[in-house]
């Protein structure tokens, strides 16, 4: 067959093979929906929907449908036969991940015939993301990572989305790998804020995450320094210096750093204070190392503010501090060889070398000098750790000393001792035993202990004194025996002390001490004091020391001085508060007032009853209260009837000046402190007055009494008018109308003057009889008001109570005021009670007899 | 503010080394007549003034801004056919241009938070595609000269 033949027959074949298999792979029905993916747990429905030409074809309809999820049969129970060519399965409580399920009919009612098959996917929706956060590696793009939230078991896409306040930027879809972050695809711009968030999305829903507004340099991970070496100095060989160069980050903020370092066989790190390199450097010394000792370190940095991250470790750099000469003396020991030469031996000493910390560099040799007792030096060098020398039999020094490149160490002394050495040793001396091992490879660690061939007791006693000395108790203090008065071993101390009379105490105290407190002493007393010293072979006295207790502790003389003080400060200070408080009663009883009569404020005569005026407090000058009516008798110049008696009283008025202790000023004057002598004017004309004429007695004191002391004598009232009797002479037509004395009328007005009412409240004068002395002085009149104003009326009802006062003799104010002139007397009589009551006022005084020229005081 | 502080300070800082590092890609005569090839002579390049009020500096700064970005962006363009082996100019060129681009953003940002300044009028320089090789490496060196002058006194200025 030619080849075109075959070729038309494979094209036949393929064909037909195709429309057969076109035919074979339409479905006889479909399922709906036909890519589900459901929330896992959940229930799923299917329906199966059979075409009509299967459902003809194989004779079958819906009810023949048998579904299948993963090639098994699901139960009839879920499947609902919806129509005839319909039918649905119910899928409860989801869990796989992804379903096959299938229709399925019988054809035919026999032969199980795929209809068509699905896959359920069952998973989560996404949830919101969290924990987003974006790193800058410097010079590299903006990582932004987040947590992406439970598993979904679905495809589910991560897309981070960026944008600045004027500029959008293209998403950054994460990877499915890698769905917890991507990288975006811009560079990073610095000091511009940017905001991120990420979006989440699969079949079951959608999510977004917080969103993150940021500077990127606050978000960059620098670069590690770079090119870090180390350096040492010759000078100081605990120091080595540090370098490196910065990232290019530096350009655009300041970084701090970490520096860590460790000697090489260490495993921790130490780390320099972040204090010391908080600023941008590019280099740094370390100190405080050990001398010929390789160090390691790393540096690391970030943005000096602490916005940011740290850049990786630097590679480590490695470097060796300077030598230093040797810290210690090396350790050795000798060996002595027998030697068959006489008067020679063979000694070897042996060391061992120094550690590297005690080396501090390289060791480069040893240097041994042997010398002779006191005579003849020899030196060696060698760098082996041992030396044999050949040595005579005296008595050798050896000192040993290591050498680096520094210098050399401190030398260790070694006596090499004769030969013929016996060991000569004494009593009483302490002898330091020293054993040094030596092994194969050299000496070891030598053990000393002290030792005394035998003991003695002391040779002296420790001296005591006193450290601190209290009320009841002692500090002592001693010093230690020097070793050469020991004689032994001080194994303990013995205190004694007493007083002068008591008896002596012992108080042992262990060696090791060298002082102890007394306690329980008496205070101010005098002790002895003396301390022994012990051996194992005896004691020693030391010398007795004395010392005294005070008599008071300290501060026991301020903690009494001081309350004290207070106590007494205090107390007068109440005290001076409490009289100051309490002043006028104490005045009142230490130092009363004695009222002067020159300020008595006397308004009205009264013999008997003085008419109580009612005087305002701060009027009243006599608070006491002794004396205080007065009232002013007129006296008839005329009366001519002679009283020798009255003369007489008169005369010691007018001799007898009465000094009321500053109170009285003459007439008018009054006082009722004063004493009951009678007053009279001081004034030379009243005396002229009174001598020219008759002596006129002008005033009366009427005296209550002082402190409840009832005069004896006769009781005086005057009025306070200073000044001297002048109403006789002008007013003549008064004289007249007194000479009448039987005319009540016409006295009354003057009478008016003079009554007052003793329990009654003083009633206020009638003007016009004041009109009618206005001739006399202003402050005359000024005393009639003030009389007249203030009422005394306690004491004249006391007055008039006690009976005391018998008798007032009023004087006329005009005469009172008028200088002294003849027949100025006025007699008064018991016209004036007869004028109040006839007038309606109260009687306030009893009549009085006066004659010519004076008056009787009844 | 501080943000276009720093961003000034940014730009100054690498003005020099990228104005050092153009001429250098671009070969004889350039490193050897700056002053003739490089001299700052632009002409159309906007102006900035340091002795303004801040929102008369901004304004400027914006233009600047604006202008140097698209220029950049050609002499970026340029670079890479003229010379494609400058990898280390062409970083720079970029990222001198995203920081220009930042600056933009805060600027604007600053002139519409504060003074309402919504939109400002800017220019751009001449397009070199059309220029011959030497033309575009003169005015990109021209340029940026420029640009290191004018970023010297802006960052002095705020």
């Amino acid at each position: 067959m030619s080849t075109l033949q075959i070729w038309v027959a494979q094209a036949l074949v393929i064909f037909l093979t195709t429309e057969s298999v076109g035919e074979l792979l339409d479905p006889c029905g479909y399922i709906n929906p036909e890519s589900p993916v459901i929330e896992r747990g959940s229930n799923f429905t299917a329906v199966c929907v059979l075409k009509e030409k299967c459902v003809d074809y194989y004779h079958a309809n819906a009810s023949y449908i048998v579904w299948k999820t993963n090639h098994l049969n699901v139960p009839k129970e879920q499947y609902t036969t919806i129509n005839r060519t319909a039918s649905s399965v119910t899928l409860t409580n989801v869990a796989s991940l992804s379903i096959q399920l299938t229709c399925n009919i019988f054809a035919y009612g026999q032969i199980e015939q795929n209809v068509y098959g699905i896959t359920v996917l069952s998973g989560f929706p996404p949830e919101k993301p969290k924990n987003l956060n974006c790193i800058v590696n410097e010079g590299k793009r903006m990582m932004c990572q987040w947590d992406p939230g439970r598993e979904t078991y679905l495809e589910t896409n991560f897309t981070l989305k960026s944008e600045w306040a004027t500029e959008k930027f293209e998403d950054c879809k994460a990877k499915p790998d890698t769905p917890n972050s991507c990288l975006v695809s811009y560079a990073p711009v610095y000091f511009v804020n940017i905001e991120v968030w990420v979006e989440v999305e699969n079949a079951l829903g959608t999510a977004t995450s917080d969103h993150l507004n940021f500077d990127p340099v606050e978000k960059v991970k620098p670069n590690p320094p770079h090119n870090l070496s180390v350096s040492n100095s010759e000078e100081l060989s605990s120091i080595l210096k540090l370098t490196w160069i910065n990232p290019n980050i530096k350009t655009i903020m300041t970084l701090k750093y970490n520096i860590e370092y460790r000697t090489k066989d260490a495993s921790t790190w130490s780390q320099i204070p972040p204090e010391d390199i908080a600023s941008t450097r590019f280099s740094f010394t370390v100190q405080d190392l050990k001398p010929f000792t390789e160090y390691v370190f790393r540096i690391r940095c970030m943005r000096s503010n602490g916005k940011g991250f740290w850049s990786d470790w630097s590679e480590e750099a490695s470097g060796i501090t300077y030598e230093d000469r040797p810290s210690k003396a090396p350790s050795f020991w000798y060996k002595i060889n027998p030697s068959h030469t006489h008067g020679y031996r063979t000694v070897q000493l042996i060391w061992k070398t120094l550690l590297p910390f005690e080396a501090n560099g390289k060791i480069l040799d040893y240097e041994v000098t042997l010398t002779r007792w006191k005579s003849h030096l020899q030196n060696y060098t060698t760098n082996d750790t041992k030396l044999t020398v050949n040595l005579t039999d005296d008595r050798y020094i050896a000192t040993l000393t290591a050498r680096n490149l520094v210098g050399k160490s401190d030398a260790s002394a070694l006596t090499i001792p004769a030969c013929d050495f016996q060991g000569e040793l004494v009593e009483s001396k302490c002898y330091l035993i020293t054993v040094t091992p030596v092994y194969a490879n050299g000496p070891g660690s030598p053990e000393s202990t002290k030792a005394y061939l035998k003991q003695a007791p002391p040779s002296k006693g420790p001296i005591v004194r006193t450290k601190k000395v209290g009320k009841n108790e002692a500090v002592l203090e001693w010093d230690q025996l020097p070793v050469d008065a020991q004689n032994g071993f001080i194994r303990n101390y013995t205190i004694f002390y007493r007083t002068v009379i008591g008896n002596e105490t012992a108080v042992n105290v262990d060696s090791s001490h060298t002082e102890y407190t007394l306690s329980s002493l008496t205070s101010d007393t005098l002790y002895m004091v003396r301390m022994t010293a012990y051996t194992d072979e005896g004691g020693k006295d030391g010398p007795e020391f004395t010392f005294t207790t005070p008599k008071f502790a300290q501060g026991e003389i301020e903690a009494i001085v001081v309350p004290v003080c207070l106590a007494f400060l205090l107390t007068t200070l109440l005290g001076v508060l409490f009289c100051f408080n309490k002043r006028d009663l104490i005045k009142k009883h230490i130092w009363p007032n004695v009222p002067d009569p020159s300020k008595s404020h006397i308004a009205q005569w009264s013999p008997h009853t003085p008419p109580r005026h009612n005087f305002n407090s701060k009027d009243q000058m006599y608070s006491d209260g002794n004396f205080t009516d007065v009232s002013v008798v007129e006296i008839e110049a005329n009366d001519k009837k002679p009283f020798p008696e009255d003369l007489k009283s008169l005369d010691l008025f007018k001799k007898e000046k009465i000094s009321t202790e500053g109170h009285s000023s003459g007439i008018g004057g009054s006082s009722c402190m004063s004493s009951s002598r009678p007053s009279i004017s001081s004034s030379d004309d009243n005396e002229s007055t009174q001598n020219t004429s008759s002596t006129v007695q002008y005033s009366t004191v009427v005296h209550s009494g002082y402190r409840h002391q009832v005069p004896s004598v006769q009781v005086f009232s005057r009025s306070e008018s200073t000044q001297p009797l002048l109403d006789s002479e002008e007013r003549p037509e008064d004289l007249q109308l007194v000479d009448n004395v039987d005319n009540n009328d016409e006295i009354l007005p003057r009478q008016q003057y003079f009554k007052q009412n003793c329990s009654q409240p003083e009633t206020s004068p009638d003007i016009s009889h004041f009109e009618r002395s206005k001739q006399v002085s202003s402050s005359n009149e000024e005393d009639f008001v003030r009389l007249k104003q203030q009422q005394i009326s306690d004491l004249i009802s006391q007055s008039c109570g006690s009976g005391q006062i018998k008798m007032f003799q009023e004087v006329s104010t005009a005469d009172a005021f008028a200088p002294g002139t003849e027949g100025q007397v006025e007699r008064f009589e018991a016209v004036g009670m007869e004028a109040a009551t006839d007038e309606g006022m109260p009687k306030s005084y009893l009549p009085q007899t006066v004659r010519q020229g004076g008056y009787v005081p009844q | 503010m501080s943000q276009i502080r720093n961003q000034l300070l940014q730009l100054n800082g690498s003005a020099d080394a990228l104005f050092i590092l153009y001429y250098t890609a671009q070969g004889e005569p350039f490193p050897n007549n700056l002053d003739k090839l490089c001299a700052p002579n632009v002409t159309d390049f906007p102006p900035f003034h340091a002795n303004g009020t801040e929102k008369a500096r901004l304004v400027e700064l914006y233009r600047v801004a604006a202008y140097l970005g698209t220029a950049l962006g050609n002499v970026t363009r340029d670079q890479k056919l003229l010379n494609p082996q400058a990898l280390s100019l062409h970083s720079k060129l970029n990222s001198t241009a995203d920081t220009l681009r930042g600056l933009l953003s805060n600027v604007l940002c600053r002139l519409c938070g504060k003074y309402h300044v919504a939109r400002v009028d800017v220019t751009y320089g001449p397009d070199t595609s059309g220029k011959d090789v030497f033309q575009k490496k003169k005015l990109g060196c021209q340029l940026l000269g420029k640009y290191k002058q004018v970023v010297g006194v802006a960052a002095q200025a705020f």
